[in-house]
């Protein structure tokens, strides 16, 4: 699993793992956007870090149904310094989401499902950047474009 | 941060690279957006080929294995032969045709599933290719030394009955 870093092209392995305690106190509003600690113990968090280092680049908050064998993306942000044109790494997101597809193929084999409710303003982004597919108020990855988003970013 | 003002700093393309942001629905419409996804799944599910589901499977069964190396803990349950077994029940073959696709006697699998022998490098390659490549031959190799380094590790009775074999022992001590 690899991100790119954009000034160069080089690409860098990363790791995601689930957060940790100690990991609250570094999640700051100020670089990861949202109060994430009021996230704990209602949602699975989860952290995309570079392996070699331990600087935390990315945070994804996620609600499993195991009654609908799904997984909710409620959240997701990459740090400060990741977003936007001067940002220094490409493919923070895509990693996560593929992450939270690989959790939930883990749990529910060939009925597995990962679906979001985005904001009204990012629904077509989302449907052509990660393959989503249309179900109304969501989005969801299924089947093949599950597949799919797990082969781009996760091999 | 709200998500207003991400999106009067960012573009939508910006943000849809680096966040997933979520609407807060009303019951109402909560209710509505679940009936919306049971249906738009129903169709995906049912237009579904045996490849593809195959596909999915395959990916599930490896990332297990994968998952189980990476984790430090042993577990008795996760050998070789428990995953061969799975292997072998995800295709849906009878262990007669399966034996058959790997030339080896049928008695010989169930030895492998029933753990009553260990496969030598040849069965391991020729799993690789079964599976086209995608469960690497290394994977099962590895787990077999997982086992293999768990009994080591901690089979007193062994170390108790080569005592008797050993003479001279160092006379320091590291560790």
């Amino acid at each position: 699993m690899e991100i790119t870093v954009v000034a160069t092209g080089e690409k860098k392995s990363v790791t995601i793992r689930p957060l940790e305690d100690e990991d609250f106190k570094l999640l700051l509003r100020k670089r990861y956007f949202f109060s994430w600690r009021t996230l704990k113990g209602k949602a699975d968090l989860y952290k995309l870090y570079v392996s070699e280092d331990e600087d935390i680049l990315g945070v994804m908050a996620l609600f499993d149904v195991p009654t609908e064998k799904r997984i909710e993306i409620k959240l997701l942000a990459s740090s400060k310094e990741n977003v936007g044109r001067q940002k220094e790494h490409e493919g923070i997101a895509g990693c996560l989401i593929a992450y939270a597809c690989r959790e939930a193929l883990k749990k529910y084999s060939d009925r597995a499902c990962v679906s979001l409710v985005p904001k009204t303003e990012l629904r077509a982004n989302y449907l052509t950047k990660y393959g989503m597919m249309d179900a109304g108020w969501q989005l969801f990855l299924e089947g093949k474009p599950l597949v799919n988003i797990i082969l781009k970013y996760l091999s | 941060m709200s998500a207003k003002k991400l999106m009067e700093q960012f573009t939508t393309d910006e943000i849809a690279e680096s966040f997933v942001i979520t609407e807060r629905l009303t019951p109402k419409q909560k209710k509505e957006a679940d009936l919306q996804l049971k249906g738009a799944r129903k169709k995906v599910q049912s237009e579904m080929t045996d490849k593809d589901r195959l596909t999915l499977k395959i990916m599930q069964f490896k990332f297990q294995i994968e998952d189980y190396l990476n984790n430090e803990n042993f577990d008795p349950k996760l050998t070789f032969s428990f995953f061969l077994k799975e292997y072998v029940n995800l295709l849906n073959k009878k262990r007669k045709n399966f034996a058959q696709e790997i030339d080896i006697d049928e008695t010989e699998l169930s030895q492998l599933i029933n753990r009553h022998r260990l496969p030598n490098e040849n069965i391991i390659i020729r799993l690789e290719i079964h599976s086209n490549n995608s469960i690497p031959a290394i994977a099962w190799y590895k787990l077999i030394e997982k086992e293999k380094e768990h009994s080591i590790r901690t089979n007193r009775a062994l170390r108790q009955q080569e005592r008797q074999f050993v003479t001279n022992k160092l006379a320091v001590k590291i560790g």
